[in-house]
């Protein structure tokens, strides 16, 4: 059933300054990022540009009680509170998820789901169920920061579903990889990683024995997921990081989708890694390298700069990604304590910094969704739009994961606007929005709408040139609070956050 | 119509707003006017094919040995080898090269003169990594260094062709590519068909009077919206379900087959399109990567019908059209234990046009013995892409420009196209 979007509480929103003003005070970390407040018109209520700032990037948008949790404590103490998710009690998504039986099944039990069916029925439904699951948590979860580093985490050690048995076995790595690791310890992130069926199978390691090794997933662990680039190793250090990987498989008949060592595929020599001489160990010599990995200095720095672009700016500071990596070095890659210093301290170092960030697909997606108060099942139309607008979840066709700057997405507006207008018109199977109709005069409509999706007033020139426009196009008074939502949704000032 | 008046205010407006606007250090600005006036050149279609395509199954070295010693499994068979069944054989071209059996759609195309492979050419890049390789070619620089737009982006934004259409370049599908992004915005496009707002004519009308108004300004995001909006309005004009290709052709029903339909469809209607990037991905066979049948092959099929189709489509246009195809970087020589191959180094370019120097097979070949090879067993580069795409601004776009097209690199021309 919607909830209904009434005037009651688009006043209690505007309710909120007085408590957030007193909560700006200790709250001076966003504080330099937001820059001064737009003009505004009469009154500028809602959070103070910072701390909208911050609840923008920090959850898919910002929900009514968001805002007002964050004007009650301030953003160190959300953000601490966010940080411990376990804590915070999370049942309207857990009552939503209760239905998708896949999510906890194990890897046998999916794959015999699969062989049950003539059709390939469970080749596609175990991963619609999958990216179901993932938009209703993003939607509906109070654990929002989670969710938005468990994101992060799912583009770092990508893996698409379309390829061989990662249609199964991508819900066990979502599941016992990548969410349950998300804020803990990157070691153990990485070796649930490098010892997970799925991405063995997705970087053609299972296919990595001895005689002729498969360099494949040797390369991304050491480019994409632990060193990066830069991070001087050699072409010699991938062969040789391949020849210890040799053996490193996936069980294919029973248990199925279990991780396997088999030693009679295993290259027996001895090898050498990044200077770590590794004498024949079986299973052993690439477990010591992962161990290696986790606590290199450019391992620290490649994690520091991709949360740092991920979380504050395309361009992020040299200062703040120096201070997160010395933060992921002094704490042996504790993942919370370098994101405590990313989004807290780091910030405060360097003032008047743009931090504009484009907002991809899926935060476009379900930004709408969540500030707009609607009722969705996640369901097939929902990812339909998410596919146009080039970000349908787990199919990215290259192990990097889907970019993280404004470039590549900002030329593909047209879908973005498809999306609002039918979201804002009511028009997508599975998705019920409430909008006050006729409650209140269309500049005050305008006004309110601008502050629940933008999270500021409008500026007077940008009021009456939109309202002119549509008169000048013949809307009608109850036509008015649908097309202004939509013309919202599509605005550019949404599209960043 | 409305939308000319509504567009001229936009503008306008954009002049008041522009001196308060902070740009964004994500848009790729460049430092200069363009360059030089002339008239626009050939149209250009530039298919970037994604993971690193095996050269050396694409264009066959038949006429070597050392490719059979190495490739056990995966080679193409000799066009004469009586062993294996007449479809799978290399179409030989030459003598010592041949198309895989995949590509035999192209043979037309190689007939008529307007099909110039290049083998052995690539980027001076020795990091085998698929992202970095993709990104400098895309931006055709030598390192990081260089300037982050892309180089078609930057042919665009140096040669004024007095075209005003906000069609000059697209990218054809989810995102537009790298290579692309300049001073001129530019908009992905994955199907014309789907070019529209949707939903009753009254809301759309009123959406796209409130978009006008929401997209006044001249941020960049600005901008590629007032683009997107004229770009609606110059396909409301199309008939993409009316469309029949001409001279019998027929594309495959792919991604890369609807794309190159719609690259023809907007070429025909002269909208002004000077420049299409289109992918097509899954070239990064290190497992099952197949010979004359398999996953390759497929992949090939898809290319060659593609390319042919486009061909046959466009046959009349053909003197002021040029096709490149690019890949990041080719494949290891010798196979891998999971009949596939890993990253190698020199790869392979296809022109396609009807100024190309066509009928032969390009580059210097430098051979598969051992100590021809370079790296862990690739085959050498002797011809930087580079040279291949500065000739095609030079001869075929008018542009001059190949300094600021390509920073740090002086081009040789070597003849792949004619003026």
């Amino acid at each position: 059933m919607p909830s209904r979007l009434s005037r009651r509480e688009f006043l209690r929103l505007a309710g909120l300054v007085g408590t957030s003003a007193a909560a700006a005070a200790c709250a001076p970390i966003y504080a330099r990022l937001g820059g001064p407040a737009e003009p505004a018109v009469g009154e500028a209520p809602g959070l103070p540009p910072a701390d909208w700032l911050a609840l923008s990037r920090l959850t898919y948008g910002p929900r009514m009680a968001e805002r007002a949790r964050m004007a009650a404590i301030g953003v160190e103490a959300w953000v601490d509170e966010q940080l411990a998710p376990t804590l915070i009690d999370d049942g309207p998504a857990a009552w939503r998820l209760r239905r998708f039986e896949t999510l906890g099944l194990p890897a046998q039990d999916l794959a015999d789901q699969g062989d049950r069916l003539f059709d390939n029925l469970d080749t596609r439904s175990v991963p619609a169920e999958l990216r179901q699951a993932t938009l209703i948590r993003q939607v509906y979860s109070r654990r929002q920061l989670y969710e938005v580093i468990v994101e992060f985490w799912s583009d770092h050690f990508h893996i698409s579903v379309d390829k061989g048995d990662c249609w199964f076995l991508k819900t066990v790595d979502d599941r016992e990889v990548i969410r349950a690791h998300a804020l803990g310890s990157f070691h153990d992130l990485l070796w649930a990683s490098a010892h997970s069926p799925a991405m063995l199978v997705y970087l053609d390691n299972q296919a990595n024995t001895a005689g002729a090794p498969n360099e494949n997933y040797a390369r991304e662990l050491l480019e994409l997921h632990t060193l990066g680039l830069a991070g001087g190793y050699t072409q010699t250090d991938v062969m040789e990081l391949a020849r210890a990987l040799t053996g490193w498989t996936v069980k294919q008949r029973f248990w199925r989708g279990q991780f396997a060592f088999e030693a009679a595929r295993h290259d027996p020599a001895a090898k050498a890694v990044l200077g770590l001489r590794l004498e024949p160990a079986g299973q052993r010599e690439a477990e010591r390298v992962l161990e290696r990995l986790a606590v290199h200095p450019a391992t620290a720095h490649h994690l520091a700069f991709k949360l740092c672009r991920r979380l504050l700016a395309d361009e992020p500071p040299a200062e703040i990604v120096a201070r997160a990596a010395a933060t992921y070095l002094a704490t042996s890659g504790d993942i919370r304590s370098v994101l405590r210093v990313i989004l807290l301290d780091g910030l405060a170092v360097v003032p008047g910094l743009p931090m504009a960030k484009f907002k991809r697909p899926v935060n476009f997606v379900v930004s709408a969704l969540r500030q707009l108060n609607a009722e969705t099942d996640a369901g097939s139309a929902l990812h339909d739009y998410l596919q146009r607008m080039g970000q349908a979840y787990f199919a990215w066709p290259t192990p990097d994961g889907y970019p993280d700057q404004a470039a590549p997405w900002a030329g593909n507006l047209m879908p973005r606007w498809q999306f609002a207008l039918a979201l804002a018109r009511n028009e997508i199977d599975g998705t019920r929005i409430d909008l006050p109709a006729g409650a209140l005069p269309p500049t005050e409509l305008a006004g309110e709408l601008a502050l629940l999706l933008l999270g500021r007033r409008f500026s007077l020139a940008e009021r009456d040139a939109l309202l002119s426009s549509l008169n000048a196009a013949g809307a009608a008074e109850a036509e008015l609070p649908a097309i202004l939502a939509a013309g919202l949704l599509a605005s550019p000032a949404f599209q960043w956050h | 119509m409305s939308m000319t008046d509504t567009r001229r205010g936009v503008i306008q407006a954009a002049a008041v707003l522009a001196s308060a606007v902070a740009w964004p250090a994500w848009m790729p600005r460049l430092a200069f006017a363009p360059a030089q006036t002339a008239p626009r050149g050939d149209t250009l279609v530039v298919v970037f094919l994604r993971g690193a395509a095996d050269a050396l199954n694409l264009v066959v070295p038949h006429g070597e040995a050392a490719y059979y010693n190495r490739r056990p499994t995966l080679a193409i068979p000799r066009p004469d080898d009586r062993r294996a069944s007449a479809a799978a054989r290399a179409v030989d071209l030459d003598g010592f090269f041949g198309l895989h059996p995949a590509l035999r759609p192209l043979l037309p195309v190689w007939e008529a003169g307007h099909l110039a492979p290049i083998h052995a050419c690539g980027a001076p890049d020795e990091s085998r990594s698929h992202f970095r390789a993709m990104e400098l070619m895309e931006r055709g620089v030598e390192d990081e260094r260089g300037p982050a737009s892309g180089w078609i982006g930057r042919h665009l934004a140096t040669l004024n062709t007095s075209n005003p259409s906000p069609l000059r370049a697209v990218g054809l599908g989810q995102l537009p590519q790298r290579s692309l992004s300049g001073a001129v915005p530019v908009s992905a496009l994955r199907s014309i068909v789907d070019f529209h707002l949707g939903g009753d004519a009254r809301a759309v009308n009123q959406m796209q009077a409130a978009l006008a108004s929401l997209y006044a300004g001249g941020e960049p995001l600005n901008r590629l919206g007032q683009e997107t909006l004229g770009i609606l309005e110059t396909l409301q004009a199309l008939d993409p379900l009316g469309y029949v290709p001409a001279g019998g052709a027929r594309y495959p029903e792919s991604e890369f087959g609807l794309g190159l339909r719609q690259i023809a469809m907007l070429i025909k209607a002269e909208v002004g399109l000077e420049a299409a990037a289109i992918d097509a991905g899954g070239w990064d066979t290190h497992f099952a990567q197949g010979g004359s049948e398999g996953l390759m092959a497929a992949l090939l099929t898809d290319l060659g019908q593609g390319l042919a189709a486009f061909h046959a489509d466009l046959f009349a246009h053909m003197n002021r059209l040029t096709i490149v195809t690019l890949s990041e970087f080719g494949r290891r020589v010798p196979e891998n234990a999971s009949l596939g191959t890993d990253h190698g180094h020199g790869s392979l370019m296809l022109l396609l046009g009807g100024h190309v120097a066509g009928g032969r097979v390009h580059g210097q070949w430098p051979g598969l013995a051992a100590e021809q090879l370079v790296g862990p067993g690739d085959l050498a580069v002797t011809t930087d892409y580079r040279d291949v795409l500065a000739e095609v601004c030079l001869r075929r776009l008018n542009n001059s420009a190949l300094g600021e097209i390509f920073p740090g690199f002086t081009p040789t021309l070597r003849g792949f196209l004619t003026a």
